[in-house]
């Protein structure tokens, strides 16, 4: 469905994508993670046609990207993070508006609407002027616009970003719909407990690359059962640094918080007798799975406060 | 995308207001505040008449300056010289001090006993030389009256077949204004009109931008260019509404002019000969309004820069091109400056149509350069907002 191979982007000296690749079938719905400024956002524009890119190769329906946007673009969706529609506009003009421009008409413009509209529920808002709609009531036409043109991949760039958990849940579970339909979607969230719960697979991006990609269970289980997490007593960053980075696997998670990644659980005897020697009292050993946040933050060295 | 456009300014009552009813509400102001200045009726110039000869001329002099309807008798009564200095520091312009022996020297060959002027010190030169200028005229009259009388014993009769025929200025000057029938004249309203109906259509520049603005932060156009709209197609989807609501306020600002000015008592406007003409004007116009908003849209980042900087542009082109002041006023190289400003080549076609009654031929260079600018100015926006979204592969 999707082909990339060797994609380069670059800003001036900074290389967004760096020699990418990747690939995702038809049907499954794709996460996509990676801390700010990993290429997440260049990657989705780039399927898109928005920006142009330096090296590599693209394809989409076994179609070179460069040849044929005009036609890839017809069978694609992309739902923005921003709230891309005319707030003084009603709902139902909006949706006029969308489909209008995609040349949507006859017989397919009320079909598209209909599942548009009922896909979102957004029956009951239709003559609404959607600056009038709730935060979760934006986010759903916002999600029904790209449905319009019925399209086999539709690219979600954070849909569910300030909105409150019952309205982020129904979207959850409508995208969840889309795969019942053969649909493939490509997801980015900084909401990790949304990509465990709707995504099929995920990759994960930094600096451009991929670091892991896979099924999100299969990586889970790869990558450790168990994972330990050692409370501390208060003992100021700065000591809990300097230790980081005498132990193998270790990560700061707060000012009094570790986290060992299950690979390295060996070391834990090493760890102790290291806290011992700095008079730094353990509070608790906790084991857990891994979860995707843990193994997130462990490929990427970063919090997901960063991400 | 035509209906998209429309509905998104009708909804918008700010836009709706900038729109419509500035422009209109300027032309009613600006019709009754300059009513006066094009009128032939109203006493503007003060003056007295401190008569010390009191004779048959003398006398006739002050009722010869009576008869001029730019100038009003000062109703005070002066008899001193601190009463008159007081008036022409308070509200008299003029005093005209007729010595006595003035009448008995008028017929001579070098009359002896002058008018005596005195003057406001706040007088413009052209007022006095307006006011001179009235008075030497009478002086003139009053001294070939003079003379015939000298005359008369020898030549009977002259000066009876003479007398009326010097009284009657219009069989001497006869005013006839350029490209106007004889029996018209100037109005304020056909001054005014076109000068707000050019402000007014400038005026799209601000909500033009700005929704603009808002899609593409809203990234509402990234989507649409996601959805196979080009960049042709998505000009033309802002350009048509918006010259459709230019031509709106042309018929709205005509409208204005021609029935709702009269009610106020100000001279209702002559909306021309030539419906073609007109649209001539207001479409080049209009492109060139259009063109200048596409132009600022794509080039600022805020709402905020697209209002400013299209105020001030709206203003610094209106204050160029004649808008708020009239070029005849301006000096010869702020003239010549004026024609920067694309509102005054607007202006100009449409004194063209509406003060000067002319048709298509007379406008279609302004029409022409008009929609040339709008053109230039839309071709420049279309490489800023290619370039800054990076459209294409």
């Amino acid at each position: 469905m999707i082909r990339i191979n060797n994609l380069t982007k670059r800003y001036g000296d900074t290389a967004a994508l760096d020699r990418f690749c990747l690939k995702i079938e038809r049907g499954i719905i794709f996460g996509l993670l990676g801390p700010n400024g990993a290429g997440k956002t260049t990657l989705i524009s780039i399927l898109n046609g928005l920006t142009r890119f330096q090296e590599g190769e693209v394809e989409i329906f076994n179609l070179p990207l460069r040849q044929n946007l005009r036609q890839i673009r017809k069978r694609c969706a992309f739902i923005p993070q921003s709230l891309a529609f005319y707030e003084n506009l009603t709902v139902h003009e909006n949706l006029r508006f969308f489909a209008g421009i995609q040349s949507i008409t006859g017989r397919t413009l009320q079909d598209s609407l209909d599942r548009a509209i009922s896909v979102n529920h957004l029956q009951p808002l239709i003559n609404r002027q959607s600056a009038t709609l709730s935060g979760g009531e934006k986010r759903r036409l916002n999600i029904a616009i790209g449905l319009l043109n019925n399209p086999d991949i539709l690219y979600f760039d954070e849909p569910t970003i300030g909105i409150d958990p019952e309205s982020r849940n129904d979207i959850l579970n409508t995208i969840r719909t889309f795969k019942d339909d053969n649909k493939t979607v490509i997801y980015t969230s900084h909401y990790m407990e949304e990509i465990e719960k709707i995504c099929d697979e995920v990759a994960i991006i930094n600096h451009g690359k991929i670091i892991r990609q896979g099924k999100l269970k299969e990586m889970l289980q790869q990558e450790g059962s168990n994972s330990a997490i050692i409370e501390l007593h208060k003992c100021g960053p700065t000591r809990l640094d300097r230790i980081s980075k005498t132990v193998t696997g270790l990560r700061v998670l707060n000012p009094d918080t570790l986290l060992l990644s299950p690979q390295n659980s060996g070391v834990m005897a090493k760890l102790l007798t290291i806290l011992e020697r700095e008079d730094i009292s353990v509070r608790q050993i906790r084991y857990q799975s891994l979860s995707l946040e843990s193994l997130f933050i462990n490929l990427t060295g970063q919090e997901q406060s960063d991400v | 995308m035509l209906k998209k456009e429309f509905l998104l300014i009708m909804r918008d009552r700010h836009a709706l207001a900038a729109l419509f009813i500035m422009p209109s509400v300027f032309i009613l102001i600006m019709s009754m505040a300059l009513k006066d200045t094009f009128s032939s009726d109203r006493a503007f110039i003060n003056y007295v008449v401190i008569d010390q000869d009191r004779t048959a001329i003398s006398m006739e002099l002050a009722t010869l300056l009576k008869k001029n309807r730019l100038l009003k008798e000062y109703q005070q009564h002066i008899s001193s010289k601190k009463q008159l200095q007081q008036a022409l520091n308070d509200d008299l312009t003029f005093a005209v001090t007729i010595a006595v022996g003035f009448s008995k020297s008028l017929g001579n060959e070098n009359p002896a006993v002058p008018l005596t002027l005195n003057v406001a010190s706040d007088v413009q030169q052209n007022v006095l030389r307006l006011f001179e200028g009235e008075l030497t005229g009478i002086l003139m009259k009053l001294r070939i009256k003079a003379l015939l009388h000298k005359l008369e014993p020898a030549l009977p009769g002259i000066s009876a077949k003479t007398d009326a025929r010097l009284l009657d200025q219009s069989s001497l000057i006869q005013v006839r204004f350029n490209d106007l029938q004889n029996s018209q004249f100037p109005t304020s309203t056909q001054q005014s009109v076109p000068s707000w109906i050019v402000f007014g259509m400038f005026f799209i520049i601000i909500p033009m931008s700005t929704i603009f603005i808002s899609e593409r932060r809203q990234n509402t156009l990234m989507r649409m260019n996601g959805m196979n709209i080009s960049i042709p197609a998505l000009f033309t989807g802002k350009i048509v509404p918006y010259m459709v609501i230019n031509q709106i306020q042309v018929l709205l600002m005509v409208g204005v002019g021609i029935f709702i000015v009269p009610l106020l008592g100000a001279a209702p406007l002559t909306p021309g000969n030539s419906v073609t003409a007109l649209l001539l004007v207001s479409t080049g116009l209009s492109l060139a309004a259009i063109g200048t908003s596409m132009l600022i849209a794509v080039s600022v980042n805020t709402v905020e820069q697209a209002t400013t900087i299209g105020g001030i542009l709206n203003i610094l082109f209106g204050a160029i091109g004649g808008v708020m002041v009239p070029k005849f006023f301006m000096p010869p190289a702020m003239q010549s400056f004026s024609i920067v400003s694309p509102m005054s080549w607007g202006l100009e076609g449409f004194l063209d149509i509406f003060l000067r009654g002319l048709g298509p031929r007379a406008v279609v260079t302004e029409s022409f350069a008009l929609a040339g600018f709008g053109l230039l100015m839309l071709l420049l926006a279309w490489g800023i907002f290619a370039r800054r979204t990076g459209k294409g592969l």
